[in-house]
């Protein structure tokens, strides 16, 4: 399932990534993971601007705003990114919700 | 072709509960505005036939076509156009440039696009397709249009999808090519991929096994393979995702 997070969202959680990578907190394997969630933040747009309407149907139907997007990550990338200790709580309980 | 008459002239209720395209309406309508359409290269008549109602003919070289006015009227209706003199106008003027597309016109104007090979929406192949303001309409050779003339039109298409001018956007690993007015054009560039890479290099990203993500009608996108199968995977949408080297390979369709 994906995860709907604004264009707020988006950069919070890729400046928290970016941080963990750039200051080499993070195990190997985890940091190869961290790199993917980068990469899943830009071809989210990308995956946007392909094929728009899908999203827009969503947004249109539950009121979310335009900024909103659908991002994917897999178990993995999602594990390693509420494993990061500076990840801000609002993120976490957005990226953590259904992983009880 | 299910937009051939324009999709927005009708709202949600309307193509719910289409209202009726009265006959006498569309013979009246069509009489003020198909003449103002015509050209010198293309006739289009309302031609009353006593008994057997009126029927519209369209000639441009060797396309005929005769539509009776009626099942014109019903395929509006169907199509949720709404019963205005305005509506019927707009819809007539898109059914009018969604006519079928000449020899002669694919020969001077055609441009070589990716299209779906079939309805399945699951092979591209390249097809010539003629501008006509914001849409894109594909040829179909017609049956007088021999073997060398189709080669030379398709070699000219391709000659001609060159200089379509494309916007590139870079998205993080991806590169986003666009055409500003009509989608369909977009796929043109493919017909010279080493151009495109040679583009998206010199906006900062490096693709040495790139990888196409093709969905006719829509932006195309270039990617390493990791990431278009990232792209295309994650989605319901229909795509083919192809690495550049085989484009040239694709199939006339």
């Amino acid at each position: 399932m994906p995860h709907w997070l604004t264009g707020r969202d988006r950069d919070l959680l890729a400046e928290a990534v970016r941080d963990a990578l750039d200051g080499r907190l993070v195990h190997p394997l985890a940091a190869f993971h961290l790199e993917d969630v980068l990469s899943e933040l830009h071809v989210a747009a990308a995956r946007d601007a392909v094929w728009p309407a899908s999203a827009a149907r969503v947004r249109l139907a539950t009121g979310m705003a335009q900024d909103v997007l659908p991002v994917r990550l897999s178990a993995a990338e999602l594990t390693s990114v509420l494993e990061l200790p500076t990840l801000p709580t609002t993120l976490r309980g957005l990226l953590g919700r259904g992983r009880a | 072709m299910g937009n051939r008459f324009g999709g927005s002239s009708a709202g949600l209720l309307q193509r719910l509960r289409p209202a009726r395209i009265d006959v006498a309406d569309l013979r009246e309508v069509a009489s003020d505005v198909l003449p103002v359409l015509a050209t010198p290269g293309l006739r289009l008549d309302v031609v009353q036939r006593s008994g057997a109602g009126s029927v519209v003919v369209l000639e441009e070289d060797e396309r005929h076509l005769r539509v009776h006015l009626d099942e014109l009227a019903d395929d509006m209706t169907r199509a949720g156009v709404a019963p205005t003199r305005d509506g019927i106008s707009a819809a007539l003027s898109s059914w009018v440039a969604h006519r079928p597309v000449t020899d002669a016109a694919a020969a001077t104007s055609g441009i070589a696009v990716l299209d779906w090979q079939d309805r399945s929406e699951t092979a591209v192949g390249w097809r010539v397709v003629v501008r006509r303001g914001e849409l894109a309409l594909p040829w179909a050779p017609s049956a007088a249009a021999d073997a060398p003339g189709v080669h030379r039109a398709r070699s000219a298409a391709t000659g001609r999808a060159h200089d379509v001018r494309l916007e590139l956007r870079v998205q993080g690993p991806v590169a986003l090519w666009a055409h500003p007015v009509v989608p369909m054009l977009a796929t043109a560039a493919l017909v010279a991929p080493e151009r495109i890479l040679d583009c998206i290099g010199a906006a900062g990203l490096d693709l040495p096994d790139m990888h196409v993500v093709i969905t006719p009608h829509r932006p195309v996108a270039c990617a390493g393979p990791a990431i278009a199968a990232r792209l295309a995977g994650e989605t319901t949408e229909a795509s083919v995702t192809l690495p550049w080297r085989s484009l040239a390979d694709l199939p006339w369709i």
